[in-house]
């Protein structure tokens, strides 16, 4: 049964429990679906393999954590540099090579990076459910008839915070700018003398450290074993498409949609069917609105 | 049609060797891998259909595997025909395969691929949850009993079985490479723009290819949950049985009729080899050859789209340039 109802209209203000709720989930979805719709817009390669990068930060933070007893908040700083170097190397090792390629060529490379990573952590750290329980996670707040954990609430601000700070690099430095001029052309851009394979690089290293960071941050709120990754990455997906694939500030209020259908779905049917939600959602937004809610200019004819 | 007549012969061979099989042996386990080998290769077959020979790459074809597989096992677990099970899987194969079919002819590349993942996870998640229909996460157990009709079998006369879904598959193929439809479907798949001001009525072409594929697929599921005998939601639906069916395909040769059997026959030869040597560690194994897929997938599209099929022909034209 769902908290907010066990506890009772005495005690908590359904409706805003279930408002703050959404804005809680969406900030974390949104930092998830940042780096995957990044990648989509420069590149314009859809990485099957992101929630697998999320899966890792996970047991990054439950390794540091159990062995070292570093709080997961100590990890995020560490995390980001070392999935920016991540991200780095599979783009070149893996994803230079089928820059140019098909779309099926594309889909099949990452779908195999995706199945290669989930099972080497399979062989390495086996299939078991792992949590962590760091003091902050059993941290209630309670503010105006709602409460949530401690850790919820920093997740959510670390995660706005990075965002934003991503949406101004991308704005306002030169580099952003850059990308965002081989994202709109790649040929112009080539012509005018940027160096494609660097913004490319840059790009992926930076979607990777995104998603790695994501997976820091949920690390005391979510189980960890081999194929967490899934449950977020198809719900990024979601986001992505109704927010217009390559679109950022898109994928932002995506998540706040989706968070949003899956705190009302939960608590009016229960949280077993909360996914189907938002994947009647997701299905219905590719076949009536395909370039997004917010109908990017000729979104879908990238997929083309 | 110099390229074509090896990989025919190959085909003659291959088939001709697994009919053999019980002829020379009878033991089970070699049995139980022919059987392995020309299952997957059917399946990877049906995907085929649509993501090699129409260009419809889909990532959910588990979903139309899992409708026929629950469609058989539900009615053998009920005491009612298996047979009558794989035609209503067939049934709502085709319906599904009809909705994605049209969900194909607005969304190109990732998008769709996109779109089946989501299919198969909403299919999964109603079989894990639905429970008073499905039994749930638990899965559903197909109770044994002998007899061609309640498809309880031994090993020879699932092979033979097996064999004739297989050359059904090979001759649909075949009728896809040669015919007047397959011409237009190669035509939707290389440029649909194209294609289309040459008046092929491609929307339809990639719907019916779609429906042709799902139709397979969901045959080869109702087989297969009848053979295995235990079909769970989290297996016959789930991603990674989509991604093995486009492996075999693309390892094989994508968009050839012998590709997936090929295919099927590296990818399972594999699988049963490190099941048999790996048996003792379970998760271990499982891990193994996973990893060992998702390399040679990477590979394989990286450095060798056409596959070995494609492999064998550049080899070929290249020594009879030398010939020459």
């Amino acid at each position: 049964m769902d908290p907010a109802r066990r506890l009772g209209p005495a005690q908590i203000d359904v409706v805003a429990q279930l408002a703050v709720s959404t804005v809680l989930l969406g900030g974390i979805y949104a930092l998830i679906a940042v780096g995957l719709t990044l990648i989509f817009g420069i590149m314009r390669v859809v990485n099957f393999a992101h929630g697998e990068f999320l899966m890792l930060g996970m047991y990054l933070a439950f390794f540091a954590f159990t062995l070292e007893g570093l709080d997961p908040y100590v990890v995020l700083l560490i995390s980001i540099p070392i999935f920016y170097g991540v991200g780095w190397l599979v783009y070149v090792l893996i994803m230079r090579g089928v820059i140019h390629a098909s779309h099926n060529v594309q889909i099949f490379t990452t779908v195999g990076l995706s199945t290669a990573l989930q099972n080497v952590a399979l062989v390495l750290w086996t299939g078991d459910f792992r949590v962590i329980r760091p003091w902050h996670s059993s941290v209630v707040l309670r503010v105006a008839g709602t409460a949530f954990n401690l850790s919820q609430v920093v997740a959510w601000a670390v995660a706005v915070a990075l965002t934003i700070a991503l949406f101004a690099f991308m704005k306002w430095t030169h580099t952003g700018r850059v990308m965002r001029a081989t994202a709109q052309d790649r040929d112009a851009a080539t012509l005018m003398g940027i160096d494609t394979d660097r913004v490319y690089r840059l790009t992926f290293a930076i979607g990777i450290a995104c998603v790695g960071a994501a997976g820091v941050l949920v690390s005391p709120l979510y189980a960890v074993y081999p194929q967490a990754g899934l449950q977020f990455v198809t719900l990024a997906y979601v986001v992505v498409v109704l927010g217009g694939l390559g679109d950022m500030a898109g994928a932002m209020a995506g998540s706040l949609i989706v968070a949003a259908v899956e705190v009302a779905g939960s608590y009016v049917f229960g949280a077993a069917w909360k996914e189907v939600f938002y994947f009647l959602l997701f299905i219905g937004v590719l076949v009536f609105r395909p370039a997004g809610l917010f109908g990017q200019r000729g979104a879908e004819t990238l997929g083309a | 049609m110099t390229r074509l007549a090896p990989d025919r012969w190959t085909a003659v061979a291959l088939f001709a060797a697994a009919a053999a099989t019980p002829l020379v042996t009878r033991d089970t386990f070699m049995l139980d891998s022919v059987i392995l080998i020309l299952l997957w290769g059917s399946l990877s077959a049906g995907w085929n259909v649509a993501g090699g020979y129409a260009g419809q790459v889909s990532l959910g074809h588990a979903a139309f595997f899992g409708i026929g597989a629950y469609a058989a096992a539900l009615m053998s677990a009920r005491h009612l025909n298996p047979w009558l099970g794989l035609a209503i899987g067939v049934g709502l194969s085709i319906g599904a395969g009809g909705l994605i079919g049209y969900l194909s002819n607005r969304l190109k590349g990732p998008y769709f691929a996109l779109s089946t993942i989501a299919f198969a996870e909403v299919l999964k998640i109603v079989a894990s949850r639905w429970r008073g229909f499905t039994a749930g996460s638990e899965g559903v157990p197909v109770p044994f009993r002998p007899g061609f009709a309640t498809l309880g079998l031994g090993h020879v006369a699932w092979l033979y079985l097996i064999l004739v879904l297989a050359l059904v598959c090979y001759a649909l193929q075949m009728y896809l490479e040669r015919s007047r439809v397959g011409y237009q479907l190669a035509g939707v798949r290389e440029d649909e723009d194209a294609a289309e001001a040459l008046g092929i009525a491609t929307r339809r072409r990639k719907v019916q290819a779609v429906v042709l594929s799902a139709a397979l697929t969901s045959m080869g599921g109702s087989l297969w949950a009848q053979y295995v005998g235990f079909v769970d939601p989290s297996h016959v639906f789930s991603i990674d049985l989509s991604v093995r069916f486009a492996l075999n395909s693309i390892i094989g040769g994508i968009g050839t009729a012998l590709g997936p059997f090929l295919g099927s026959l590296l990818i399972t030869s594999l699988e049963t080899y490190l099941r048999a040597t790996f048996s003792g560690i379970q998760a271990g194994f499982t891990g193994i050859y996973l990893i060992i897929y998702g390399v040679v997938l990477i590979l394989i599209v990286r450095f060798a789209p056409e596959g070995v099929t494609g492999i064998a022909a550049r080899w070929r034209t290249r020594r009879d340039r030398a010939h020459a």
